[in-house]
């Protein structure tokens, strides 16, 4: 365990002195007031009656109370947090080979084993906080907005919901962390995200039928299951789930400990 | 005496390309190893392969008699290195940079920081984050990375780079104490034959993947080429008059004339007789002896064409 603690020690380290965190709480806190924001609009359009995207944008809320806000917030984290969880994973894993430090962590008496579930452990760290931030700015901007329907009860099951989301969405985001391992940096990855989402909004549009079974699509359909036109996941979604966050983590730490570092 | 660092046949191809084709060599305790080949001739390739940061196509390395591979971790306790060009953490500090290294070597003692930031002169810059210092401090940095661990066995690639002159001659002092007076053994690749041999009890050369000669520093003088060179003030004759006297001479591109016996390299002096003899007194005699740079590249050449 000490090679852990040393190595989750200098991960911290490396997170805390970097931009990159500050940057993604800003990112972050920016779509949750916004949201919180659109809402107020939605209630109140007579404010911006005369910017029309504004009102066009804020039109697409629907109705404007606590249950629907919350719903607004799940998908932050369902769609735009596995965007940014999986970028901050990347980051993580590719910075090590873009920055070229990676050489430094393959020769200690800490196997590399240790090194990579620190990583993966700092990247589940800073992702929850990420969506601490959105729920707990969200409920702020909320409350100072006065959305109406507030119930304490509704809040906590709120919650629990967002929670769940953020894992599945957490979980879904670390095979990013092989791509970035692999491709020596960001690029790989990144085209990873990209055709992950192109492919989610595809199925989840055009192949609902076939969607409890894609498992980047399951914290959208999980987090909005109360919406009718939404397909439910099932069972065997959360299981595709778990199964492919494990394939990624395994992927990761087998390129750590088997493949040519050159 | 022990053998700290053993290579045996040791191969590294990346699909048709032989980096590396069967090295064997052995290094004593506290002897520095030179590896001297051209950029691209499988230095860095065969550290990699020392550090377990690639596996061996064929072959197999020891350091300290256990196996070398990525899985044997409890080895790099005692080895410190520097691959390349040191890169480190740009957002952190000097400081920060090597207090992370200290932690992940398991070292306890916090103030193994502050000595090995003495040890390189680091002191002025222990506060610049690693992204704004200079191509000299940046590569004190990794080689204070290197030896913060005061390690038993250093594999170092190329650790002069960037350095100035007066920063040369610190590493070099440096590294001969390690050897000489901790019993440090030392693995060190270059690219510049003159500069290894200054302080290598031992060098090889590599040339595309194989190890074509290894020598200590007595032997390569002795292969370094040597001729008597000699300037008349009417060259052509005083060749012939030399050659009559039984001496093999040549004129050398520079129009000087050049015997390459061991016998008139060893005695100019009769050479200078048989010339004053013959009314062609020497305006210049001296034994010139093959620079390393020329030896080095003369070595390669001659064992399979240089590319």
């Amino acid at each position: 365990m000490k090679g852990f603690y040393a190595a989750f020690w200098a991960e911290s380290l490396k997170v805390c002195r970097s931009k990159m965190l500050w940057i993604t709480i800003l990112t972050f806190s920016f779509i949750s007031v916004m949201i919180g924001l659109f809402v107020f609009i939605s209630m109140h359009p007579e404010l911006v009656s005369d910017s029309s995207v504004i009102s066009t944008k804020a039109s697409f809320i629907g109705r404007a109370d606590w249950p629907t806000y919350f719903i607004f917030l799940y998908q932050v984290i369902a769609a735009i947090g596995l965007m940014g969880f999986s970028f901050l994973t990347s980051w993580v894993f590719g910075r090590e080979y873009s920055d070229r430090t990676v050489k430094d962590l393959l020769a200690l008496p800490i196997s590399r084993f240790m090194i990579v579930i620190s990583k993966f452990i700092i990247v589940i760290i800073w992702c929850i906080l990420l969506s601490l931030v959105v729920f707990f700015l969200g409920l702020i901007t909320g409350i100072i907005v006065k959305i109406p329907g507030w119930s304490g009860e509704n809040a906590i099951q709120a919650f629990l919901i967002f929670t769940l989301t953020t894992i599945l969405t957490i979980m879904l985001s670390l095979p990013s962390a092989f791509f970035a391992s692999c491709g020596r940096g960001y690029l790989l990855p990144i085209g990873f995200i990209i055709l992950i989402m192109i492919i989610t909004q595809f199925i989840v549009a055009g192949l609902p039928g076939i969607a409890p079974f894609f498992p980047w699509a399951v914290p959208a359909l999980y987090c909005c299951a109360g919406e009718p036109e939404i397909t439910h996941p099932e069972a065997i979604s959360y299981i595709l789930v778990v199964f492919t966050s494990f394939i990624g983590i395994i992927g990761t730490l087998a390129w750590w400990r088997y493949a040519d570092q050159s | 005496m022990d053998e700290i660092i053993i290579t045996e046949a040791l191969t590294k191809h990346f699909g048709k390309v032989k980096a590396v084709n069967g090295i064997s060599l052995s290094v004593d305790k506290g002897e520095i190893y030179g590896f001297l080949g051209l950029n691209g001739a499988g230095k860095t390739t065969t550290i990699r392969m020392l550090l377990g940061m690639i596996g061996p196509t064929s072959g197999e390395s020891f350091l300290n008699g256990k196996k070398v591979h990525a899985g044997n971790y409890e080895l790099w306790k005692n080895v410190g290195y520097l691959v390349e060009i040191p890169y480190s953490y740009p957002d952190l500090t000097v400081r920060e940079n090597l207090e992370m290294i200290r932690r992940l070597r398991l070292i306890r003692e916090p103030d193994t920081v502050d000595n090995v930031i003495e040890k390189l002169q680091l002191g002025p810059y222990h506060d610049r984050k690693a992204k704004n210092l200079s191509q000299g401090n940046a590569q004190r940095l990794g080689i204070a990375k290197a030896i913060i661990h005061n390690p038993d066995i250093l594999l170092l690639d190329e650790p002069a780079n960037g350095l100035d002159p007066a920063g040369i001659v610190e590493i070099r002092e440096m590294l001969l104490d390690f050897a000489l007076n901790k019993g440090v053994t030392i693995f060190i690749s270059s690219h510049i034959l003159g500069e290894i041999s200054r302080f290598a009890s031992r060098i090889g050369i590599i040339h595309e993947g194989r190890l074509l000669q290894e020598s200590d520093t007595e032997q390569l003088n002795r292969f370094r080429k040597r001729c008597l060179q000699i300037n008349t003030h009417n060259n052509s004759s005083a060749e012939s008059k030399i050659a009559e006297k039984g001496f093999a001479v040549t004129i050398s591109e520079g129009g000087f004339l050049e015997i390459t016996t061991d016998e008139a390299i060893a005695n100019p002096d009769i050479i200078a007789t048989i010339l004053v003899q013959a009314g062609y007194p020497p305006t210049m005699l001296k034994v010139e002896e093959e620079d390393l740079e020329s030896y080095f590249l003369r070595t390669i050449s001659t064992a399979g064409g240089m590319k």
